[in-house]
C-alpha cells in the first residue's frame, strides 16, 4: 500500500499513462489480430471489458474458433503463393542489391574513383522518394506510352523494354531505390577492416584483385549479411512498390492482406497474412540482430588507419561508370516525374508535346486539402510522439526501464500494412470505434515512427548526465520544475532531429495512409495513389513532385540542423 | 547553520550491503572529512544526507531535526557534485541565481510564477529583482569570479567551474555544505590553491561543512575532524593529528601517512615497556596492548638513521640501503633489515651526503615511537 501510494506522484502517473498508450495502441491490436487468424472474425476486446453481452459473444467467438486459416496457408494456393512469392522477391533484392554494392561501396571507400562526391550525393535521391512513386515513375518510363520504350522500340526492340506491371518490374525498382541502405553500411565495413592484413598479402606479392578476393571481400562478410537482411526487411515490408506495379495475378503478402481487408472484408484472411508476415519480419530482425552483435561498426574505437587508396586508372574509371550508371536510374525516374508534371501532354515521344504549369495551379486549387491534410496529420503525430518519446526516454535512460525500451522498437518490426490491420480491426467497434478517424491515423503514424523519435531524445537523455538534474532539486527545485527549467531546454537539440525525421517519414508514409485515411482526411500519398489508380498521371506527378520537394527541403533544414551542432 | 546527526545508518542496494551502522556526529560550524578508498561508501553516505538516496534504517538529524521523511529538495543542504553539475545552458549568473529562482518562485503568485519560469528559461526575458542581483554579485565577487558573471560555464577553466559550483551552493545559504571530491578534476597545483580557498571561506562563514575525499593528505590538512571509512563502514573518528599519532587499526596506520608496519609477538612486559619479538629481531615498546599477537607500526619519520659513533637507541637494527628517493625537503630511504623492508625519512640540509644505494646503516628507534595495535 504504502508502495503504491508512494508510485502514485506526478511522474509516477505519467509513467501509467505511457504503458497505458502502449498497451492499448500497439499491445492489445497485435494480440487481437493474432486472436482473429484463429476466431476468423474481429472480435471486440475492449467491449468485452465494459459490457456482459459483448463479452459472451467474445467467448462464443473462441469457442468456435478454427485452425482453418492456418490451414489455409498451406492449402489455399493464394495464400501460400504470396509468402512465398514474398520471400522470393526480397531474397533476390538484397542478392542483387549485396552484389551492386560491392563494387560501388569499394570504390568509395577504398579508391580515388572519379566524381566520387556526386555520386555519393545522388545515393541519397531513393531514400528521399516514397516507393509508391518510384513504382509510378517506371510506369511512366518504361510502360506502353513511356520514353524508355520509344528508345527501345526505335532502336528495333519489339514490345517492352521492361514490363513495370511484374514481378521483374517490383524487383528492379527496389533494387534502384533501397540500395543505398546497404550502401554505407558497407563503405563503412570497408573503411574499417583490417587493411595491414591486407598490405601484408600485397608485400608477399599477390596481385591486387587476389587479395581483395582473399583478404578484403571475407572480412566485409559478416558485415554483408547483416546489411542483406536488413534490405530484406526493407523490400518484405514495402507496400508502396507492390501496391502500385503488382499485376492482379501476382501475389504478394502486402498486397494480398489489403486486398482482403479492403476488397473482401476478410478479417481471417487479412489477420492470417499479417501473422505470417509479422513472423517472417520478426525472424529477420532477430537474424540481423544476431549477425551484428558484437560487431557495431559505428563504435569501432582506436585510431582511423590511413587507407592507401587505389589509383589504378582502368579500375577506378570503370568502377565511376558503373556506380554513375546506377545512381543514374533513379535520377532518370526522378526526372521523368518532373518532366511528366509540366507536360501539356506526353505520349509515345520522347519528350512532351508543350510546357504548363496548369496541374500544379490545379493541385493548388482542388487538392490543397491534401497538402493540408499531409501537414496537420504529421503535425499531429509529431506532437505525440515528442510527447511520448520525451517520457519514454525519460523512464529508459533514468529509471532503466527495459520494458518500454524493448515496445519502442515493436514498431520497427512490424510491417506498416500489418500493424494498420491490427489497428483497423481492433478499434472497429464501439466503445472505442476509431477506425476511419484522424485520431487513429494520427496514432498509427505516431507509433510507426516511435522509434526514430526515441532513439534521437534518447541519445540526448543519456548526454545529461543524472547529477545535474540532482543539482537542480539539490537547490530546491521539485522534479517537474528541474524537467521544465533544466532537463526540458537540455533535450531539445535531441526533439528537434528526431521532429524532422518524424515528420518526413510521416509525410513519406504510404502503407497506413492508404490503408487507414478517411476521404475527409486524405493526406498527399493517399490523393497521388489514388490518381496514379485513375491513371490521373499529370496531377500525380505534380502532387509527387511537391511531396519530393516538401522532403528534401526539410531534409535540407535537418542536414543544416546536425551541422550546427557538431 | 546546523549539526549533523547520523545514528545507525544502514544503506541496501539490492540486499548488497554498501553501509553499516554509520554514527555521526557532526557539530556545528565543524569542517568534517570523510576519508576513505573508492568504493567504501563515501558518496552513498553523503547522498543519504542530501536525501537521494533513502537509508535502510537509521536516522538522519540536520539541525536537531530527523529528516528520513523530508525530500531532497526541501533539505537545504547545499552541495558541490564531484563532476561540478553545472547547468550547462545557463551563464555563470543564471547557475548561481537558480535556488533563488526556486525560493522566488515558491513564494509568488501564478502570474508572477510564469514571470520566473521564463526567466528560468532564458534570463534575458524577465529582469531578477535588485536583491537577487545583488546577492548573487556579492557571492560571484566572494569567490573572484564577478568579471565572469555572463560567461557560459563551458568558457571557464575547471578551477573558476569549480568556484561557481561553490558559489551556486553556498547562494541559498544552507544549513550544511556537502562536497563531494570536490577537488579530484583539478589540477595539482590549483588543488592546493582551492584547499585555502575553501578552507578559509569555510571558516569565514562558519558553515558546517562535509568534505568526502579519498586523499589523506586533503583530509588531514583542511579538516577539524575526519572519520576514516572502509567497506561501508566507519574505523575512526579524531583529528588528524589524533589519527597519525593514534591509528586504532593497521589499515588506518597504513592509509594516513606512510608506516612500516610489522607482525610480531608480545614476549614479556616490564616496567610499562613491551618486549615484542619480530623474526629474529626483538622491539621494544612503550605503547601497552592486552594481546599477544601484535601489529608493529613504526612512522618512517621515527627511524633515526645513526651515524657511527652515534649514542645508544633502545632499539637499534643493523641494515643496509636498497633505494634512496629525493624528495625535496627529505630523503627517504628503503632499507633491508634481516628479512624485513622498513622507510626511512630523514630531513635534508644542503651538504650532507645522500646514502647511495648498498651503504651498510644502522637504524634507531625509540620505544615511544613504536605503536602495538
Ligand atoms: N545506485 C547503486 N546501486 C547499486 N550499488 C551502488 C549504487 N551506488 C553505489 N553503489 C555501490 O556502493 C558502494 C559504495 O559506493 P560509493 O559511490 O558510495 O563509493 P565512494 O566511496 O564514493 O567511492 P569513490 O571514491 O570511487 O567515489 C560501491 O560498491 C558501489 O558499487
Ligand atoms: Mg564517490
Amino acid at each position: 500500500m504504502k508502495r503504491f501510494k508512494k508510485s502514485l506522484t506526478g511522474i509516477g502517473i505519467v509513467k501509467f499513462l505511457i504503458y497505458l498508450f502502449f498497451i492499448m495502441f500497439l499491445i492489445i491490436p497485435l494480440i487481437s489480430v493474432f486472436l482473429v487468424s484463429f476466431t476468423d472474425e474481429p472480435i471486440n476486446l475492449f467491449g468485452s471489458l465494459i459490457s456482459l453481452d459483448t463479452l459472451q459473444t467474445t467467448i462464443a467467438q473462441f469457442k468456435s474458433s478454427t485452425l482453418d486459416n492456418f490451414r489455409a496457408v498451406f492449402s489455399n494456393s493464394n495464400y501460400l503463393d504470396a509468402l512465398l512469392n514474398s520471400l522470393f522477391l526480397s531474397f533476390i533484392v538484397s542478392i542483387v542489391v549485396l552484389l551492386i554494392c560491392v563494387p560501388i561501396s569499394y570504390g568509395i571507400a577504398r579508391t580515388k574513383m572519379p566524381f566520387k562526391k556526386t555520386i555519393s550525393a545522388l545515393c541519397t535521391i531513393p531514400l528521399i522518394v516514397p516507393t509508391f512513386i518510384s513504382g509510378y515513375a517506371f510506369i511512366i518510363m518504361f510502360g506502353r506510352s513511356g520514353w524508355a520504350t520509344y528508345i527501345y522500340q526505335s532502336m528495333g526492340g519489339d514490345g517492352l523494354l521492361l514490363d513495370p506491371y511484374s514481378f521483374t518490374g517490383i524487383a528492379i525498382v527496389q533494387i534502384f531505390f533501397f540500395f543505398p541502405y546497404a550502401l554505407w553500411p558497407m563503405v563503412a565495413a570497408f573503411k574499417i577492416s583490417d587493411v595491414s592484413l591486407e598490405e601484408a598479402s600485397r608485400n608477399m606479392g599477390a596481385k591486387s584483385w587476389l587479395t581483395f578476393i582473399t583478404v578484403t571481400f571475407p572480412l566485409v562478410i559478416p558485415g554483408m549479411l547483416s546489411t542483406a537482411l536488413v534490405i530484406f526487411a526493407v523490400s518484405f515490408s514495402d507496400f508502396g512498390t507492390p501496391i502500385i506495379l503488382a499485376p492482379t495475378d501476382l501475389n504478394l503478402l502486402v498486397v494480398s492482406a489489403y486486398r482482403e481487408i479492403s476488397g473482401f472484408f476478410n478479417w481471417g484472411g487479412a489477420a492470417i497474412l499479417t501473422v505470417i508476415m509479422i513472423a517472417v519480419a520478426g525472424f529477420v530482425f532477430w537474424l540481423q540482430h544476431l549477425f551484428s552483435k558484437g560487431k557495431n561498426y559505428d563504435s569501432v574505437s582506436g585510431k582511423p588507419k590511413q587507407v592507401k587508396l587505389n589509383d589504378n586508372k582502368l579500375l577506378t574509371v570503370s568502377l565511376s561508370v558503373f556506380s554513375g550508371l546506377v545512381v543514374l536510374v533513379p535520377l532518370l525516374a526522378m526526372i521523368t516525374v518532373f518532366i511528366q508534371s509540366i507536360a501539356t501532354t506526353w505520349g509515345k515521344d520522347p519528350l512532351p508535346t508543350g510546357y504548363t504549369l496548369a496541374h500544379y495551379k490545379t493541385i493548388f486549387t482542388s487538392s490543397l486539402g491534401n497538402i493540408q491534410n499531409s501537414v496537420v496529420l504529421a503535425l499531429g503525430a509529431l506532437i505525440l510522439s515528442i510527447i511520448v518519446a520525451t517520457f519514454v526516454s525519460y523512464f529508459v535512460v533514468r529509471q532503466k526501464s527495459s520494458t518500454l525500451d524493448f515496445m519502442t522498437t515493436i514498431p520497427l518490426i512490424v510491417p506498416g500494412i500489418a500493424f494498420g490491420i491490427a489497428l483497423i480491426q481492433t478499434f472497429n467497434a464501439a466503445p472505442l470505434q476509431l477506425t476511419g478517424t484522424a485520431v487513429i491515423l494520427i496514432i498509427a503514424y505516431s507509433i510507426r515512427r516511435l522509434p526514430y523519435m526515441v532513439r534521437s531524445t534518447v541519445g540526448t537523455m543519456r548526454s545529461i548526465k543524472a547529477d545535474i538534474e540532482e543539482a537542480a532539486v539539490n537547490l530546491g527545485a521539485s522534479t517537474l520544475t528541474a524537467a521544465i527549467t533544466i532537463i526540458g531546454p537540455l533535450m531539445l537539440p535531441g526533439i528537434a532531429a528526431g521532429s524532422i525525421l518524424v515528420f518526413i517519414t510521416v509525410i513519406k508514409e504510404t502503407s497506413i495512409s492508404i490503408l487507414m485515411a478517411p476521404a475527409e482526411w486524405a493526406p498527399m500519398s493517399l490523393a497521388i495513389f489514388q490518381n496514379i489508380l485513375r491513371a490521373e498521371y499529370y496531377s500525380a506527378a505534380a502532387m509527387s513532385i511537391i511531396l519530393v520537394v516538401l522532403v528534401l527541403v526539410l531534409q535540407g533544414i535537418a542536414n543544416w540542423f546536425t551541422r550546427k551542432q557538431s | 547553520m546546523g549539526a549533523v546527526v547520523i545514528e545507525q545508518l544502514t544503506k541496501d542496494f539490492s540486499g548488497v550491503t554498501v553501509l553499516q551502522n554509520i554514527e555521526l556526529d557532526i557539530k556545528e560550524g565543524e569542517f568534517f572529512a570523510l576519508l576513505g578508498p573508492s568504493g567504501c561508501g563515501k558518496t552513498t553516505t553523503m547522498r543519504c544526507i542530501a536525501g537521494f538516496e533513502q537509508p535502510t534504517t537509521g536516522k538522519i538529524k540536520i539541525g536537531g531535526k530527523v529528516v528520513n521523511e523530508v525530500e531532497p529538495n526541501k533539505r537545504n543542504c547545499g552541495m558541490v557534485f564531484q563532476s561540478y553539475a553545472l547547468f550547462p545552458h545557463m551563464n555563470v549568473f543564471d547557475n548561481v541565481a537558480y535556488s533563488l529562482n526556486i525560493k522566488q518562485l515558491k513564494a509568488s503568485n501564478p502570474i508572477k510564477k510564469i514571470g520566473v519560469y521564463t526567466r528560468m528559461l532564458n534570463s534575458k526575458l524577465v529582469k531578477y529583482s535588485k536583491a537577487i542581483e545583488d546577492k548573487v554579485m556579492n557571492i560571484l565577487e566572494y569567490v573572484e569570479l564577478a568579471d565572469h558573471a555572463t560567461k557560459l560555464t563551458s568558457e571557464l577553466s575547471g578551477g573558476q567551474q569549480q568556484r561557481v559550483a561553490l558559489a551556486r551552493a553556498l547562494v541559498m545559504e544552507p544549513e550544511v555544505l556537502l562536497m563531494d571530491e570536490p577537488l579530484s578534476n583539478l589540477d595539482q597545483k590549483l588543488r592546493h590553491t582551492m584547499r585555502n580557498t575553501i578552507r578559509k571561506i569555510q571558516q569565514e562563514l562558519k558553515i558546517t561543512t562535509i568534505f568526502v575525499t579519498h586523499d589523506q593528505e586533503e583530509a588531514m590538512s583542511m579538516a577539524d575532524r575526519v572519520a576514516v571509512m572502509k567497506d561501508g563502514e566507519i574505523l575512526q573518528i579524531g583529528t588528524p593529528t589524533d589519527l597519525y599519532s593514534n591509528p586504532q587499526t593497521p589499515f588506518i596506520a597504513d592509509f594516513v601517512g606512510t608506516s612500516n608496519i610489522l607482525s610480531g609477538n608480545i614476549i614479556r612486559k616490564e616496567n610499562g615497556i613491551s618486549f615484542v619479538e619480530v623474526g629474529d629481531q626483538q622491539v621494544k615498546s612503550t605503547s601497552d596492548v592486552d594481546k599477544k599477537d601484535v601489529q608493529i607500526v613504526i612512522r618512517p619519520e621515527s627511524i633515526i638513521v645513526l651515524d657511527k659513533n652515534s649514542q645508544d637507541y633502545d632499539n637499534y637494527f643493523e641494515g643496509e640501503v636498497k633505494l634512496s628517493t629525493y624528495l625535496g625537503s627529505i630523503v627517504r630511504y628503503d632499507i633491508t633489515v634481516g628479512e624485513y623492508n622498513l622507510v626511512a625519512d630523514t630531513t635534508y640540509e644542503s651538504g650532507n651526503n645522500i646514502l647511495q644505494e648498498g651503504a651498510k646503516v644502522k637504524l634507531g628507534v625509540s620505544p615511544e615511537r613504536v605503536l602495538l595495535i
